[in-house]
């Protein structure tokens, strides 16, 4: 069981108040039709699926239910840092 | 006074009785303590080989003396002997063993060995599998795993969520004086431990500590734990796992201990603990020594004997062979030679044993035969000699002749092994330490830190200061105290000791093959044959040889055989052991209860359920209900004895023809306010609302950004920047997570706010050709006429004297209005819609009939008529789709991808079975051809189908390839049953088609 | 509204269906409790009151203070906290959202008066009848949160009559917004539909201490 600190509730909570939403800093095309098929179905479909290092969407759902994104490593299930939606997070894949 | 307990030892005298037989106990003893000191040798029958087994061990490593407790509803099966404390008629019997433990059938014809070679299970998997259903109740009837009571459990059970800096697991010398320093800086602290009481190895030690026995430090110790508020102690409580960021379940017995009917409250209670900083000092298991026959009653571990002897006041025996490869079981020999019981002699492995100890055994004129090793026991039901022989220096084999000693209790040790188990769950991987002869816990994987025996540290003063420096740290890095431990360390006396000699396998003068068996696992009788076996048969890797032989399968968990089984089966590759490595121990560390996991949560309390503000009334109704969700929905509301059918065709006929009246408060309800609400909401549905004007609602349909419907409903403009969304009962949340969602991620400059009124407002629909004259009854404050309130129009009025808001939409297809009131009125406004109809004779309805007629009129139901991989297009929908939209919606794009357009996807239609009184399973396959072979080629399914007394036939919603362009097609539904319904295919709006009925 | 109509607590039946029976619950000793000082739990519906969901942006001063202006109470802008000032308090569910709870308050006369001093994006809406306020009380009330939701209610500093800490989670397996008050007791704030649930978890979860729930009159 995780536990995760909420940057709006300013505390850790536990993971039962939270649901997952998946990765994060993806953004939805401006012209979606414009896009090839191809195109369209990376956005919607393909994710990078990281070994370590992945930042991610939790949703503070039974709490403050403000979305904020995670730096989790997905091998050892550490969050390195939780992060506003809108900012971006100080430890990525290559710096760690 | 039973056979073997020792006259110094006196208590209050418990009766119980053990497989049918009366026996008596002393409070404080355990079953296994009671056991052996009323002389039973035989507890148990092992798992394959039906082997008669005895009590082997003194706590969670107990092999042996596995247990059924109790009868009846409140029976626990799998406990040990070792660790049920007893009490005034307590009532167990052994899970193996049938017919009885003393006379097994299988043990007399010895034909399972045969049956079940090592790999039994792969191999029988394999070939013939069919075979193994046939052997697999073969062996669990003979073998026994225990029985579950059969009648619900009478105990209750809780849970309890717990948050503390520094938890102490094990109240042995290290985690004492770890929870004294973590204490006395201020944090909160919870120790725990397995056992009845405190103290942990020194329980049974005679060693002083500051001057004081053992057990008087250990009294003072915890009486000044528990003074401090601070601290939480927890006695019989095994922490059994070890979870990610510092979680930890502990399972508390709270009442186990005073019989199974003794007690009111929690029976046993599972402490989920999250600990900023953990110290593990869970001590260690001594190593069994694995001789030929050595699974023989009367032989147990050397700290076994020691702990009955000292703790319990009982000797399993009377003439003891001690056989050890280190100093430390040399106690054991001072011990039993102070009960004046014979110590035949001490058989020492190691060619110049000459510690302290050593020294002591000698000067009380003890035998002490060096460079031997104990290569056999003898006996049927109880060890009758030991065989001895001079072996080589490395003990790998026989160097002259075999010598008989006549025994009846040899006590074994190889050595320690460190409880590395909760570090191994945190993922740490345990490394081999040939100093120590055993596996230390890995590098920390969690906020943890090893303390003591567990951490390889075996003497009594190591263990102290390392935990108090492990306490004061822990402590620390929680944010109490300086890190540096602030009792002085103890005063205790020292021993020089002589290093162990590592041996895992004792030789033989035959080979491993062809001696007799030497056990490694007792509870699943693996023997170093078996390993051996497993390694010729190219087994290389240790997991798969666990898989194999089922090495450490047992509810032990291998506690005392992995060791020597992975030794032995390094030897066997001709690795080293840290080559082999170890296997991942898991939770639980020892077996745990439903009862414990599943706590509260049970009958009433297992789920939550939602009730409306109408729901005593149905009750009082005599509603059935439907569960839709959490929501407890009236289904139907039967009369007069009338089936379900006969309800729904009656309530159903009410609406189409007078009025009815339906509890719709369950729909989610979704505030929306700002200035960019209308945009948002726009871009959230297929069509547009930029132009619904206050007064109006619209239906929406909501997709998921592959196109696929997600939910749908009405929303109604409530005024400038306002609107009120209607959701899906099942989807309220979802949607709600779905809008913060686009609003906080995607468009955070869309100013726009969501609340979730869902149990804020009652719904009661009245529906059917008299609804206007109901209301009208009711409300005298909004104009009702068709021209001042149309469909999809909403109004605020008052209805019954209660500010309401009623909404003419309509899910029936006739003449509908929808009064919301703050669910605190809802009953009162109910009851006044009730009186006012009673004229027209208005008729509750529930969840059945709504189904059915809003299947007549062809209105789906997200979730039952999709299913997640349809568009709008695939039901007939494509009027909601907005084509004209200048911001591509949710979803949009996708209803252009090639696989959303293509031909043949499944589309919505209605079926017409050609005998109208066959009403279509839900579910069931539509194929085009009935005579093709089996398998057939199926084209589609039943979403819906019902009986319509209003039509006076069957109807069905279906999704079929091209349906659309098949209107007309006879098609077939092949049953289960064998039957084979044929129905035509027809438009999915089976009644009123032209909307007539809703627009008066 | 008129005196003949009927307004019911989301726990009107649960009252009503526990007066019917008022059998007495056994401690673990087997002793009736059948005195209320000798309850562990007792559990107290308070009377039907207004409450308002209010969305804003909190850091905006404008914002803060049309609220002070409004309410006379601050808006508490540190997470996990609540201001009160006699019946009226404001708890703080997100940095952008606030529970306006006025005990035994009209919600429309609230509404009314914040959205006369209240400007800019805004969001105010009245779910009154969607929940409701319950207080825990008694020796036993940290036990029992403690078997009812994984939030650290330990580590909360002491509330005052102005001010205190609150949360929202997970309670039993429904949710809760959970405040601490000066006299050392807890009060809720419970969903309607999930009031009867709520009830029943209290009444087992207390009932090794000896529980009782109580309604305030309606």
């Amino acid at each position: 069981m995780l536990l995760i600190h909420c940057p709006h509730c300013q505390e850790y909570r536990d993971e039962e108040e939270f649901s997952y939403g998946g990765e994060a800093h993806i953004v939805r095309p401006l012209e979606p039709e414009a896009l090839s098929d191809e195109e369209w179905g990376d956005y919607l479909f393909f994710r990078t699926n990281s070994r370590g290092i992945h930042h991610e969407m939790w949703y503070h759902l039974v709490g403050c239910r403000r979305y904020f994104n995670a730096t989790r490593n997905t091998v050892t299930y550490e969050i390195l840092e939780t992060y506003k939606t809108g900012t971006q997070p100080t430890i990525t894949g290559a710096n760690l | 006074m039973s056979l073997n307990r020792l006259q110094t030892h006196t208590g209050t005298t418990l009766d119980f009785t053990f497989n049918g037989k009366a026996y008596q106990g002393i409070a404080g003893d355990t079953l296994a303590s009671a056991l052996l000191a009323n002389g039973v040798n035989v507890v148990g029958r092992s798992f394959k080989f039906a082997r008669p087994r005895g009590i082997f061990g003194h706590g969670a490593e107990e092999p042996n003396g596995i247990i059924q407790l109790g009868s009846g509803a409140g029976t626990v099966p799998n406990l040990k002997a070792t660790q049920v404390e007893l009490y005034q008629d307590l009532e167990a019997s052994s899970v193996n063993g049938w017919p009885s433990v003393n006379y097994d059938v299988m043990g007399i014809i010895g034909a399972f060995g045969r049956l079940m070679p090592p790999g039994f299970y792969y191999k029988t998997f394999m070939y013939p599998k069919k075979l193994w259903m046939t052997y697999e109740r073969f062996i669990r009837k003979a073998a026994g795993l225990g029985a579950t009571p059969v009648e619900a459990d009478p105990d209750s059970y809780d849970k309890l969520n717990q948050h503390c800096d520094v938890l102490v697991v094990g109240a042995g010398p290290a985690g004492l004086v770890a929870a004294r320093e973590a204490a006395r800086t201020g944090a909160r602290v919870i120790v725990a431990d397995e056992q009845s009481e405190f103290g942990g190895s020194l329980l049974a030690s005679k060693q002083a500590i500051d001057g004081l026995q053992a057990t008087n430090w250990v009294a003072s110790l915890v009486a000044e734990l528990r003074a401090c508020n601070n601290v939480q102690l927890l006695p019989r409580s095994t922490v059994f796992g070890y979870y990610d960021h510092n979680f930890l379940t502990i399972l508390e017995r709270r009442t186990d201990h005073l019989g199974l009917t003794a007690a009111q409250g929690v029976r046993q209670r599972m402490h989920r603990v999250r600990a900023a900083q953990v110290v593990l000092a869970t001590g260690a298991f001594e190593r069994p020594l694995v001789f030929a026959h050595n699974d023989i009653p009367g032989v147990m571990l050397a700290s076994s004997v020691s702990t009955y002897v000292n703790r319990y006041g009982v000797a399993p025996g009377n003439k003891l062979v001690v056989f050890t490869t280190n100093d430390n079981a040399y106690q054991t020999a001072l011990d039993w030679h102070e009960t004046g019981r014979d110590v035949v002699a001490v058989i020492d492995t190691r060619s110049n044993p000459s510690g302290d100890i050593v020294a002591a055994v000698k000067a009380k004129g003890i035998s002490v035969i060096a460079g031997h090793g104990l290569i056999e026991a003898q006996g049927n039901q109880r060890v009758k000699r030991a065989l001895i022989a001079p072996i080589n220096a490395l003990g790998t084999e026989v160097t002259g002749p075999v010598r008989r000693l006549d025994c009846d209790l040899i006590a074994c040790s190889g050595g320690w092994s460190p409880a590395i188990h909760l570090s191994s769950h945190t993922g740490a991987k345990p490394v081999w330490d040939e100093s120590i002869v055993g596996f230390r816990p890995g590098e920390s994987k969690q906020q943890e830190r090893s303390a003591g025996a567990c951490r390889g540290t075996f003497d009594l003063i190591g263990c102290l200061a390392e935990g108090a420096t492990a306490g004061a740290e822990a402590a620390k890095m929680s944010g109490y105290g300086e890190g540096i431990p602030q009792f002085p360390c103890s005063a205790v006396e020292e021993f020089v000791e002589q290093p162990q000699q590592a041996l895992f396998l004792v030789p033989h003068i035959k080979s491993i093959s062809r001696a007799p068996s030497q056990f490694v696992d007792f509870q699943l009788d693996v023997s170093a044959s078996g390993i051996e076996l497993a390694v010729r048969e190219g087994f290389e890797s240790v997991e798969h040889v666990k898989r194999y032989t089922a090495l450490g399968f047992g509810t032990d968990q291998g506690k005392l055989g992995n060791i020597n089984g992975m030794a032995i089966l390094a030897n066997a590759l001709d690795q080293t052991i840290a080559e082999t490595g170890t296997t991942i121990f898991r939770p639980s560390y020892t077996p745990t209860t439903f009862g414990a996991i599943a706590g509260r949560d049970v009958t009433n309390l297992f789920d939550p359920e939602r009730y409306t503000a109408m729901h005593r009334w149905h009750v009082e109704q005599g509603a059935e209900f439907e569960d839709v969700g959490q929501w407890k929905r009236p289904w139907y509301f039967p009369q007069n004895n009338e089936t379900m059918q006969e309800s729904v065709n009656r309530e159903g006929l009410a609406v189409r023809n007078t009025v009815g009246i339906l509890d719709a408060s369950t729909l989610g309800k979704i505030d929306i306010q700002g200035p960019d609400a209308a945009e948002f909401i726009t871009r959230m549905y297929t069509n547009s609302y930029l132009k619904l004007a206050p007064g109006k609602c619209r239906y929406g349909v909501m997709l998921k950004e592959d196109g696929m419907i997600f939910d749908d409903g009405v929303c109604a403009c409530l005024g400038e920047n306002h609107y009120l969304m209607f959701t899906t009962t099942g989807g309220a949340a979802g949607v709600l997570a779905w809008l913060e969602l686009w609003q906080q991620t995607e468009w955070p400059d869309l100013q726009v706010y969501f609340t979730s009124v869902t149990d804020h407002w009652t719904t009661a629909t009245v529906t059917g050709p008299n609804a206007r004259k109901v209301i009208a009854k009711v409300c005298s404050d909004i104009e009702l006429s068709n021209e001042a309130f149309s469909f999809m129009d909403w109004r605020d009025g008052t209805v019954a004297g209660v500010k309401a808001r009623i909404f003419r939409i309509s899910f029936t297809g006739e003449l509908s209005y929808e009064v919301n009131v703050p669910a605190h009125y809802g009953r009162h406004v109910w009851e006044a819609l009730m009186a006012a109809g009673e004229e027209f004779n208005i008729t509750p309805y529930g969840t059945e009939t709504m189904h059915v007629l809003r299947a007549e009129k062809g209105f789906i139901i997200v979730g039952q008529d999709t299913d997640g991989s349809m568009t709008p297009a695939d039901m007939n929908m494509d009027w909601v789709v907005g084509k004209n939209k200048t911001f591509s919606f949710v979803g949009k794009r996708s209803l252009y991808r090639s696989d959303s357009v293509r031909e043949n996807r499944k589309q919505l239609v209605g079926l017409k079975t050609l005998q109208g009184s066959d009403v279509l399973p839900e579910g069931a396959q539509v194929v085009f051809d009935a005579k093709q072979k089996i398998p057939m080629s199926m084209q589609g399914h039943v979403t819906s189908s019902y009986f319509s007394a209003s039509l006076g036939h069957s109807i069905a919603l279906a999704v079929v390839k091209g349906g659309h362009s098949r209107l007309g097609l006879i098609v077939h539904c092949p049953l289960a049953d064998g039957r084979i319904i044929a129905a035509e295919i027809v438009s999915s709006v089976f009644y009123d088609p032209k909307g007539e009925r809703h627009h008066v | 509204m008129s005196k003949s109509i009927k307004l019911e607590s989301p726990l009107h039946y649960f009252h009503a269906a526990l007066n019917r029976k008022p059998e007495p619950v056994k401690s673990p000793a087997g002793a009736l409790f059948n005195d209320e000082a000798e309850y562990g739990l007792v559990v107290k519906e308070a009377t039907l009151s207004a409450h308002l969901n209010l969305r804003g942006d909190g850091s905006n001063a404008h914002f803060c203070s049309e609220v002070t202006e409004a309410l006379g109470l601050m808006v508490p802008l540190t997470p996990g906290t609540y201001q009160r000032n006699g019946n009226t308090s404001i708890y703080w569910l997100g940095p952008s959202e606030w529970l306006l709870v006025e005990i035994g308050g009209d919600a429309e006369e609230l509404e009314t008066r914040l959205r006369k001093t209240l400007t800019g994006h805004i969001s105010i809406v009245d779910i009154s009848g969607g929940q409701t306020c319950i207080n825990l009380r008694g020796p036993g009330v940290a036990t029992v949160l403690k078997k009812s939701s994984i939030y650290d209610f330990e580590a909360w500093d002491n509330a005052t009559s102005a001010l205190g800490r609150a949360v929202q989670t997970n309670f039993a397996k429904a949710s809760a917004i959970i405040s601490n008050k000066s006299d050392g007791s807890y009060d809720l704030v419970i969903r309607r539909s999930f009031a009867d649930y709520v009830a029943q978890w209290l009444l087992d979860a207390g009932e090794e201490f000896g529980c009782r729930i109580e309604a305030e009159k309606e």
